[in-house]
């Protein structure tokens, strides 16, 4: 029988980066994954680690930490994970919301954020091909991006290299607790024991929080996104509509029957180091099903080309949907559950994985190792819930 | 130099093959890790020449390899024609 000093579930970039920080602490590893490598929302999603969307407080403080790490760690990992720092600009094209973006501009200033407000000609400036109406956007300078993927390989390779064994393909039928260490039992008859526990499964994690009693309150929240043919810059910030921020903030500004509203669409707008434009995206509550739809790619489509009209000239290539595993309060659940002695828990980042994955993986390393954490994150803890 | 084996991200049998060596062991995890298949054609062109790859790499039989996924739209379409 295989033992681990820690067995990391879920392949995803949340898990792959808890594994990297154990192992380079000299731990032996583990992860097991129920299908593939990036299968679930770390493998369709988009590219942003985005401070201005962040509300101001813990969510905030974890994104600039993680900026931070994400800044060195195509030296730290040997492979270029396509890290740039762009800048985002959240257009605002209704006179309702100018007032509310700038008290949360004002507020994140606070936190020390780069960002202001620029009128409608600098906005023109910046994106020539933005529609005309246009009030006012924010703009902020550190807003930046990563390409998952490359970040995915290249914890991969890096944890593979430190010797991590990988169960692909493998299903969890059993977690028992052994008096101090835990056997994982397969649904395939073999099974594993290990001193802890990481569940990294997403939007999965509430299935595996149940084998050990658990109720991890994290549900599915379905992301549609598309994705448009390689194309020179039309300018250099990415983008996002004030809707996304105001559905977050203040829901009920937003049209009450509309579709917007009912997939909770948002625009944002990044181009990728390949030049391909991703156009997203949807947050729908409900179910695990994997197609996009016909309504939302229309809706989206209507977004975009409402906001750069010039794009209806361009083609759409592929359209994709992923899991965002959403928290009953939105905030990540990263914490060592108190009744259950090594069954760690690092999950519920909603659309933040990408972004907050590096500093995710950091946290929860030194909760392992039983050291102090390197910022206060009582509040993360799944105690909250009650 | 070696063979270009997606034509659309032009991706080559060397950065397939390296993408292998990172740990991809599934046509899905080669589309991620490389880009290849990820194109205008989404693998039309090149993803049985990629499971032949992945198969000669990792000495996986053809017949278990699991083709990578289809997107809606399968061919491209212009944004200005969804009304």
């Amino acid at each position: 029988m295989k033992t681990y000093d820690a067995v990391v579930v879920g392949g995803g970039i949340i898990g792959l980066s808890c594994a990297y920080y154990l192992l380079k602490r000299g731990k032996k590893v583990s992860l097991v994954e129920k299908n593939e490598i990036g299968a679930g929302a770390s493998g369709a999603c988009d590219d942003m680690i985005l401070l201005q969307s962040k509300a101001p407080g813990i969510s905030l403080e974890l994104a600039i930490e993680s900026l931070e790490i994400y800044k060195n760690l195509s030296n730290d990992l040997g492979m270029d994970i396509g890290f740039h720092t762009r800048g985002g600009m959240i257009l605002i094209d209704k006179k309702e919301h100018l007032g509310l973006m700038e008290s949360y501009v004002d507020s994140q200033r606070k936190y020390g954020l780069d960002i202001e407000i620029i009128d409608k000609k600098q906005v023109k400036k910046k994106h020539p091909y933005v529609k005309e109406g246009i009030i006012a956007s924010t703009f902020g300078t550190r807003d930046s991006q990563v390409d998952p993927m490359r970040v995915m390989k290249a914890f991969l390779k890096s944890n593979l290299d430190m010797g991590m064994d990988l169960y692909r393909n493998k299903n969890i039928s059993e977690i028992n607790k052994l008096s101090s260490w835990w056997q994982i039992r397969f649904d395939d008859g073999s099974s594993i024991e290990t001193e802890t526990i990481i569940n990294a499964a997403g939007s999965w994690s509430s299935d595996i929080g149940k084998l050990v009693h658990v109720d991890i309150p994290v549900t599915p929240l379905k992301g549609q996104i598309l994705v448009t043919e390689q194309l020179p810059s039309l300018g250099k910030e990415n983008i996002w509509s004030s809707d996304y921020i105001v559905s977050k903030l203040k829901p009920e500004l937003i049209e009450a029957d509309s579709i917007d509203k009912r997939l909770g669409i948002g625009l944002a707008f990044s181009q990728t180091a390949d030049g391909n434009y991703l156009i997203g995206s949807t947050r729908e509550k409900g179910n695990f099903n994997k197609n996009t739809t016909y309504e939302a790619i229309e809706t989206l489509t209507k977004q975009i080309t409402y906001f750069f009209p010039i794009l209806k000239k361009i083609n759409m290539i592929r359209s994709f949907a992923g899991f965002r595993p959403l928290s009953q309060d939105g905030k990540p659940i990263i914490c060592e559950v108190k009744e259950n002695e090594g069954f760690f828990i690092a999950t519920g980042h909603g659309g933040d994985g990408i972004a907050l994955a590096p500093i995710t993986g950091k946290l929860l390393s030194q909760l392992v190792c039983h050291e102090k954490t390197s910022m206060a994150i009582d509040e993360l803890n799944i105690s909250r819930f009650g | 130099m070696s063979k270009i084996i997606c034509r659309c991200e032009e991706i080559t049998e060397d950065e397939i093959i390296e993408a292998i060596a990172s740990g991809a062991s599934t046509v899905n995890e080669i589309k991620k890790f490389s880009r290849a298949n990820m194109g205008l054609c989404q693998g039309r062109t090149c993803r049985k020449a990629i499971e032949r790859i992945l198969s000669k790499e990792t000495g996986q039989k053809l017949e278990n390899i699991k083709p990578s996924s289809y997107r809606k739209p399968v061919r491209p379409i212009k944004l200005g024609l969804m009304k």
